[in-house]
């Protein structure tokens, strides 16, 4: 495959593992803009036990994302507590904090970044992000797919009917911990080299615009998001210096037309008539 | 025998003005009890006091016994306190059927069971009773439209059937007959009376003095986040005080 | 040396509680958050930029940028927020990140993405106050920020408009019952708030001579952690959040170590929204 279309394809993987990390803690009704954190978590963590420690690349992933998914727990317990804009700031603020200490954190490079790390392939990020998918489908056609509905359309109601929606939320806002964790250790030992720079808040930015975008009731439109939004500049290729200008445009004008979304649960309901749950 | 639901000495303020006031009352298992009163005087604020939504300033709440006026929501709910909303409050993205299994489940199954495959064995018994159920409602044969879509009355209906899902032993309904034509509210008061027969413990706060009088063993009323009258439904009526402050006003 | 580190600290805080202003005020209006507002401090300083090259003289530089970055202001109004007037505050703030990457990325078109610098004031001017040296630029700084400090909060007090605003941040609903043009309000509010934005991107290009397209999210963030200290809708506070902020930055590199600046900055960020997240001085009006 050439280097252009597999740089690609990666980067798009790794979208759709952020877009699934921002749906896990969108479905219950709270918007983390600090989604970038968790993915450095994931991201150095794991570079530090392949490169320093020599581990191998699979257990450092998984202890990477577990770091990632803690940190969520530990986080979560105050964060969680704030509402509206105000939870959206504290995440920001848990984004930026993560960003500016591995900035500085010398055992991993501090501003210099960390090089060194090797052996994410293709196969292996979407290997993550069709089993993620598979979870997240399985999820939704359990009983806690309802449950996390119910909570996402009305607070107060759900906890009248006893759903324990703060310990939902906080083991959600670890769940998507995880998984921006898992796609932080598959970027940075695909990547070659990370530095802080890569986890700004932009990041954390883009993950929940390809969810919104691509449509935030189903888990499809979540995936749908991230690939439009990955291939778009890509394809846009031919306005050259002026593409995220179009990029910019587009989303803004995609928001005005679209505001529930490209895929909706009713359009896929409609699409396909066989699905019994939606997902 | 300790009573069901005690207020002991409730007070609640928001800011400057005391939503409720010194409140005390009991409910006794199997009562079916009207709250009453002029809008604002407190009604809605008692059931939030009683589900925990809000935390009361001075007093007591207990439940069976146990004391719960610090308790969540959540637990509550658990325990067997299950509430309807005055303003309509159902999931909008779920059906009617779904509305019922959401409230079964939370009762005691674990996370772990819930994350179980929709399709699992437990599931269908489940199924089995939800349907039975929304048969109860009447709401069977819409058993698979999204709620939203149901008509008012019908979305009443299925606000006590989303509660009386949860298994509560004490149930507290915020004007249910609220914006129903004639039919459905004979329908309503005849669910009411279903309910009363199986042996729920029922606290109604309504408007509609027919339906009050009628079905209430017994009636308290509120003015002002006071207690001013409590009684049968002909000690109340009967009351100049609560004549003065209510009954001379509504409809 | 403290007493120059301390105006120093004012001299930059005063730039950010311009932003911090325009951040709560719109947040007042609206209850929304503007994510693209720190590109409107860099629209400022690239607009004071462009026109000083044209060779035109310092205060038609401040003009300009207060103007264009107040128009900006108001196509972000027009096209993130009116549109979005009745979908979750989150569809606006969305919406804001991307129109903030567009004006980014048009400024990189027309200036690169290499610092640009403002063409040199030529003035040499410092004023010396015994051990203190306070150059004319930062007296120009202090000058324009506090008097802008002062005017918008006049405005806000004394005006049929700041009446309308304020009014609208307690109860828009009722507000606008009273005749109260929602529209115009929150239009003429975002002007307000992008060009006093805009003036803080000009003048902090006369300090810190290097500016990049990318410098307005470390702006934006900051403006919001100042509008967080001093407690959210609340327009002195996000004045003394500013300054404050000001303080502890050059405190910071003149005493501990300018790599933890902005650590340092998002810690006390999240450590405010955590414990005490109405800030240091509530605004009357409780949401
Ligand atoms: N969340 C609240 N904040 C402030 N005041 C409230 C709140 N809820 C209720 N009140 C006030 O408490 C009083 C009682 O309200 P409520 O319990 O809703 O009355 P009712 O249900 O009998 O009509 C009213 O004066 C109302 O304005
Ligand atoms: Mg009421």
């Amino acid at each position: 495959m050439n280097i252009y279309l597999e740089g690609v394809l990666a980067a798009m993987g790794i979208n759709i593992l952020l877009a699934l990390s921002a749906r896990a803690i969108l479905a219950t009704d709270r918007l983390s803009l600090g989604n970038a954190g968790f993915m450095a978590i994931g991201a150095y963590v794991s570079a530090y036990l392949t490169v320093s420690l020599g581990w191998d690349l699979y257990p450092a992933i998984a202890v990477g994302g577990s770091a990632a998914a803690a940190i969520g727990l530990l986080v979560g317990l105050p964060v969680l507590r704030l509402q509206g804009i105000y939870f959206v700031m504290g995440t920001l603020a848990f984004g930026e904090v993560v960003r500016t200490f591995f900035q500085n954190f010398e055992p991993t490079g501090g501003a210099y970044g960390m090089r060194g790390m090797f052996g994410t392939t293709l196969t292996m990020i979407y290997v993550f992000v069709a089993a993620f998918l598979v979870l997240f489908l399985a999820l939704g056609r359990s009983r806690l797919g309802y449950v996390a509905d119910a909570l996402h359309d009305d607070d107060e109601a759900a906890r009248s009917i006893g759903i324990n929606v703060d310990l939902l939320r906080l083991l959600a806002f670890a769940w998507g911990g995880l998984i921006a964790g898992i796609a932080g250790a598959l970027f940075a030992h695909y990547a070659l080299y990370i530095e802080s720079g890569n986890f700004n808040f932009l990041v954390s930015a883009n993950a929940v615009l390809f969810v919104i975008l691509g449509g935030v009731q189903t888990v499809w439109g979540a995936i749908l998001g991230a690939v439009i939004f990955s291939l778009l500049p890509e394809g846009l290729r031919f306005l050259a210096d002026w593409r995220l200008s179009a990029y910019g445009v587009i989303l803004v004008g995609l928001m005005i037309l679209r505001p529930e979304g490209i895929l909706t649960r009713a359009m896929l309901r409609r699409l396909a008539g066989f699905f019994v749950r939606k997902p | 025998m300790t009573a069901l639901l005690e207020f002991s000495q409730v007070s609640k303020a928001f800011g400057g003005v005391l939503a409720v006031d010194e409140l005390s009352f009991t409910l006794d298992r199997g009562e079916l009890v009207g709250l009453i009163g002029p809008n604002g005087a407190g009604k809605t604020t008692v059931f939030n006091l009683a589900s925990g939504v809000q935390r009361l300033s001075r007093g007591e709440v207990l439940f069976r016994g146990v004391k719960i006026s610090a308790t969540s929501p959540t637990r509550i709910a658990r325990s067997g306190i299950a509430r309807t909303f005055q303003n309509i409050r159902l999931f909008r993205s779920l059906t009617v059927l779904e509305h019922v299994l959401v409230a079964q489940s939370c009762r005691s199954a674990s996370l772990l069971t819930q994350m179980l495959p929709f399709a699992s064995a437990t599931d269908r018994t489940l199924r089995r009773q939800a349907l039975a159920v929304l048969e109860v409602f009447g709401l069977a044969d819409r058993r698979d439209e999204l709620a939203v879509h149901l008509p008012y009355g019908g979305q009443r209906r299925l606000e006590i059937a989303r509660a009386i899902a949860t298994a509560p032993e004490l149930l507290l309904l915020d004007e249910p007959a609220a914006g129903l034509n004639d039919s459905e509210t004979a329908e309503l008061s005849g669910i009411l009376e279903t309910l009363r027969a199986q042996g729920y413990t029922i606290l109604l706060v309504e408007h509609d003095m027919n339906l009050v009088m009628r079905l209430c063993s017994r009636i308290l009323v509120l003015n002002f986040g006071r207690l001013i009258a409590s009684g049968t439904p002909a000690e109340v009526r009967g009351s100049q005080e609560v004549i003065d402050a209510y009954l001379g006003v509504a409809d | 040396m403290f007493e120059q580190q301390v105006i120093n600290g004012i001299t930059l805080g005063s730039t950010y509680a311009l932003v911090a202003i325009g951040y709560t005020l719109v947040l007042g209006v609206l209850n929304k958050l503007n994510l693209a507002h720190g590109e409107l401090f860099m629209v400022g300083a690239f607009t004071g930029i462009a026109v000083a090259r044209l060779g035109a003289p310092l205060p038609v530089s401040l003009v300009a940028a207060f103007a264009v970055s107040g128009l900006v202001a108001v196509a972000i109004e027009r096209s993130c927020f009116y549109p979005l007037r009745n979908a979750s505050f989150l569809s606006p703030m969305l919406s804001t990140i991307a129109f903030g990457i567009l004006l980014q990325n048009l400024v990189s078109q027309f200036f690169g993405s290499d610092p640009s610098r403002f063409p040199d004031t030529g003035s040499s001017f410092q004023l010396t106050l015994g051990t203190l040296t306070v150059s004319a630029i930062h007296i120009v700084i202090l000058a324009t920020a506090f008097g802008l400090m002062i005017g918008i909060d006049l405005l806000i007090r004394k005006t049929r408009w700041g009446i309308a605003v304020r009014a609208t941040s307690d109860d828009a609903e009722t507000a606008a019952q009273q005749g109260m043009h929602p529209s115009r309000v929150t239009m003429t509010t975002f002007f307000v708030s992008g060009a006093l934005a805009g003036v803080a991107g000009m003048l902090t290009t006369l300090v810190y001579s290097q500016v990049t397209p990318h410098i307005g999210i470390r702006q934006g963030l900051i403006g919001m952690v100042a509008m967080v200290i001093g407690g959210l809708g609340n327009l002195r506070g996000a004045m003394i959040g500013g300054l404050a902020i000001g303080l502890v930055e050059t405190m910071n590199d003149a005493y501990f170590s300018a790599g933890y600046r902005d650590l340092v900055i998002f810690a006390i960020f999240f450590a405010f929204l955590i414990v005490k997240p109405e800030g240091l001085f509530p605004a009357h009006h409780s949401r």
